[in-house]
């Protein structure tokens, strides 16, 4: 198996991305409705996590008397997990229904198939997003300021891009849509098991043990900046550090696949 | 109906049911949401709000996963409501039912087959939570009674939902259009007391839960856990799924009616 | 009794389509009775009344003696289906799907394993019956649909297009069986888009076009009914006007493609040696002869003003095509259930003498 790098003019490549990160968006710009679920699921999981926890506030350590306030970023990685959830199943539907073996036989380096796909995920998130922060306004949630929304949102496009790469690898591997739960319960994993609905030190023995050593508490630390105290750079690096770390790994991952593919 | 047809519309059920319960055994990505999600729901629940019970008029519990249980039961047992209504759903889209209608039995034992695997589906859902409830340390106070009670309830519930879900299915004969309404049951287990004691949960989620069946439902459930078993409180839920089945009965029979009409 | 009775048998959808305008029919007990149309004609819409999937929104039909509407159940126990999409559930074996059919027709547990497995063998998918449907071929899946569709010995069965999209092999496969089925004694309602299934099978073919019965008699009687048979002659180039004046005595003279000529045979293949002896005796060469009887086709093309394109190798193509067109159909509950396939195919004579 040749692991070397096929070296592409850039203009040429950014060209294949570009036509497959818009393919990776027809879904939801041309399907109606498509975008929906997306959506909604997790501004249902914010309003309805915070009517039936949001009196847990009123612990005593407790780091905001909003709890919308504290959810919102939960809310966004949720979003980000689901965004890249989409991805891999509808790579696992384009190889079911043959499609994909289309794209494996063009003259695209295979790092560029996968980019233009992974790229989609981060975009389709911002729909999302939009609408979760203006729900999240209306219902009383802290105004993050526009330094704020930049990093939530930014860090949130690059975790759903991660998403998308694990994703796809499980697409790769199991080449069906029946591993989308799997695909689904990963990023619920990595996302709840964090300081989730309370600061670490509310948190339940073993939680917060996983908490701990759980990468995504510091990208959840960096999201939620803005939301719940101010901007630091203190608060961001880790989480900047945990993006960098999983895009590389999970990227890795999804390209080995990718080259295993059908061999 | 003469005893032959009875018997033979009875055996009808029962293969039909048995072939349900294959159908899910067989597809592990239909499994997967009645049992992982509510679990990891369960875990990220009590792992995050578990403090809650230090929450001025949070009920006498023995610990948080045992008042939590219910809610996960709830959520898995609706999700196989819903599942079930897939299925159906799906037998319409491949042309199956039209095989099932062509042959000498009743539609109605059909949709009861169909209604049968749910039931035990969910019976089956009821006890992996019970079991591992205890495995983690939950206890319930109404001992062997208060567990086949539990277990009753799950089952009636199950069947209750499956029947609005068959509803749907046989007016819309698209699975997708089933698999659609799995963020209302979100919605409506948010607005219910499945996760969180009414007293403590934010308007208008309080106020919706102190009238909707689920509550009923969902307390029943949870009577015996953490309680001694109440006559009152068995009887509010099983009324609770009385309304639900009686709905759903209502509805089947309304579209089941209009397919035969229509074709 | 007939097997099959139709008495204005009728259907209009919602928004006033009418798939089917009042049809009359029989098909005697023991017959093997073929219903052609084109695609959008009214076939399936008709099956689904006489199977007692729909319900007819004007005239009647019994089967097996029982009215379809009011004793629809005693129907449901006389009839065995096979319907246009093998419908089988692809997570059940073959095996459970057979069980599975005994069962929901009456037939005792005891006995339903043993004529599952009687079935599977005379439909010859014993080595597969412990397989997923899903792991099936086309073929084998339509046989084990067939199979199903016997397991409680009923007396009239109703195939939907029962070969469509199956390669030639295995669609005679399905024929053999069809006709050991009627040696039996069971009468058989069969759709189909191959004439050359129907002609094969069938001891009367019914035609449906537009929602209404275009013909009906046995397939020699309805291609007598078209004309005689032709003998076209390919000549020489640039024979061909002297050779249409030599042959005009003979019979009707007809218009002929790349030079041929063609003449009506009154007495059918008795009048070839006349007119090729006037042919030689004036000099003409006659490069090839095919005497082209009269077809389906011909018959199809004469009542409806179509022509089938399932006739031959196209078929699968649209098949696919009237499949999808059907389930849009069936989803808008807007037209007949036959889907709505383009039929915009060429004239074509079969070169088979017979």
């Amino acid at each position: 198996m040749s692991t070397q790098v096929q070296v592409v003019p850039a203009s040429t490549a950014g060209a294949m991305i570009w036509s497959l990160m818009k393919r990776g968006l027809n879904e939801v710009l041309r399907v109606p409705g498509a975008a929906v679920p997306g959506m909604l699921a997790p501004t249902i999981f914010l309003l309805g996590l915070t009517a039936v926890f949001g009196n847990i506030k009123e612990l005593p350590g407790y780091p905001t008397d909003s709890f919308i306030s504290f959810m919102v970023p939960v809310s966004y990685l949720q979003a980000a997990g689901f965004s890249g959830a989409a991805t891999g199943v509808n790579l696992a539907r384009d190889i079911e229904l043959g499609w994909f073996d289309r794209l494996m036989v063009l003259p695209v380096p295979r790092w560029a198939l996968l980019a233009g796909t992974i790229l989609s995920a981060s975009l389709r998130v911002l729909l999302p997003f939009s609408l979760l922060t203006i729900v999240a306004l209306i219902f009383g949630a802290q105004w993050p300021g526009v330094g704020g929304i930049v990093v939530a949102f930014t860090i949130g496009m690059i975790f759903a891009a991660i998403m998308a790469c694990w994703t796809v690898s499980l697409a790769l591997i199991f080449k069906t849509q029946s591993a989308a739960p799997l695909m689904q319960a990963g990023t619920f994993i990595l996302v709840l098991f964090t300081a989730a609905y309370a600061p670490l030190e509310l948190l339940a023995g073993w939680l917060h043990d996983v908490a701990v050593i759980n990468p995504v508490n510091h990208v959840l630390t960096a999201v939620r900046q803005g939301f719940i105290g101010g901007i630091t750079w203190g608060d961001t690096w880790p989480g900047l550090v945990v993006l960098l770390g999983m895009l590389v790994g999970f990227a890795a991952i999804a390209v080995n696949q990718l080259l295993k593919f059908g061999k | 109906m003469t005893t032959a047809a009875l018997a033979t519309n009875g055996r009808a059920t029962v293969s039909l049911a048995k072939r349900g319960l294959r159908q899910a055994l067989r597809r592990p990505q239909f499994l997967a949401p009645l049992v992982i999600f509510p679990s990891l729901m369960l875990a990220a629940n009590t792992g995050g709000a578990g403090r809650a019970t230090e929450l001025p008029g949070f009920p006498e519990v023995h610990g948080f996963l045992d008042f939590e249980l219910a809610g996960a039961m709830m959520q898995s047992t609706m999700l196989a409501g819903v599942s079930g209504g897939i299925a159906l759903a799906l037998d319409f889209e491949i042309g199956f039912i039209d095989r099932l209608f062509a042959a000498p039995v009743s539609r109605y034992s059909i949709i009861a087959g169909r209604v049968g695997a749910t039931s035990v589906l969910g019976v089956m859902t009821g006890i992996w939570f019970l079991a591992g409830g205890l495995v983690f340390g939950a206890q319930i106070q109404a001992g062997v009674p208060g567990a086949m009670v539990i277990l009753a309830l799950v089952w009636l519930a199950a069947a209750a939902f499956a029947l609005l879900a068959s509803a749907l299915a046989i007016a819309a004969s698209k699975a997708s259009v089933v698999q659609g309404i799995f963020p209302i049951v979100f919605v409506i287990m948010f607005l219910s007391t499945a996760f969180f004691p009414l007293n403590l949960l934010l308007e208008p989620a309080k106020t919706v839960a102190n009238v909707n069946p689920l509550s009923w439902i969902a307390d029943g459930m949870r009577g015996p856990i953490i309680g001694e078993l109440e006559l009152g409180t068995v009887a509010k839920a099983v009324a609770g799924i009385a309304i639900v089945a009686a709905i759903g009965f209502a509805l089947t029979g309304l579209t089941l009616r209009r397919r035969m009409r229509t074709g | 009794m007939a097997a099959i009775e139709a008495r204005g048998l009728a259907r209009t959808f919602s928004g006033g389509v009418v798939a089917v305008a009042g049809i009359d029919f029989d098909v005697a007990a023991g017959e093997i009775y073929a219903f052609l149309g084109p695609n959008g004609a009214g076939k399936t819409t008709t099956v689904r009344m006489l199977t007692t999937l729909l319900r007819p929104t004007g005239g009647s039909a019994h089967v097996a003696g029982f009215d379809v509407v009011r004793e629809a159940h005693k129907v449901r126990s006389s009839i065995g289906v096979a319907l246009q999409e093998a419908a089988l559930d692809p997570l059940m074996t073959g095996t459970e799907l057979m069980i599975l059919s005994a069962t929901l027709h009456g037939i005792a547990s005891s006995d339903a394993r043993r004529r599952a497995t009687a079935l599977l063998e005379r439909v010859g998918l014993t080595g597969a019956a412990e397989r997923r449907v899903g792991t099936y071929s086309g073929g084998m899946r339509r046989r084990l649909d067939l199979g199903m569709a016997l397991v409680h010995e009923p007396r009239v069965l109703f195939l939907d297009e029962p070969t469509t999209g199956l390669d030639p092999l295995s669609r005679r496969a399905i024929w053999d069986e069809v006709r050991t089925l009627n040696r039996d004694g069971t009468t058989v309602f069969l759709t189909t888009q191959y004439l050359e299934e129907a002609d094969q099978l069938a001891n009367r073919i019914g035609i449906i076009a537009n929602g209404s019965m275009a013909a009906e008699d046995t397939p020699e009687a309805l291609k007598a009914g078209i004309g005689h048979a032709h003998l076209e002659v390919r000549l020489a180039e640039g024979e061909a006007e002297r050779a249409r004046r030599v042959v005009a005595r003979f019979g009707e003279c007809m218009h002929a493609e790349n030079g041929n000529v063609s003449v009506s045979l009154k007495n059918g293949a008795a009048d070839v040696a006349p007119i090729v002896r006037a042919l030689d005796e004036a000099g003409l060469v006659v490069e090839s002869l095919d005497v082209i009887e009269p077809t389906l086709d011909d018959v199809f093309l004469a009542t409806t003003g179509q022509t089938l394109e399932g006739a031959g190798a196209g078929a699968d193509a649209n098949a696919g095509a009237d499949r999808a067109a059907d389930e849009d159909a069936r989803a808008d509950r807007g037209a007949g259930a036959d889907g709505a396939a383009t039929n915009g195919g060429k004239h074509s004579r079969a070169r088979n003498s017979r």
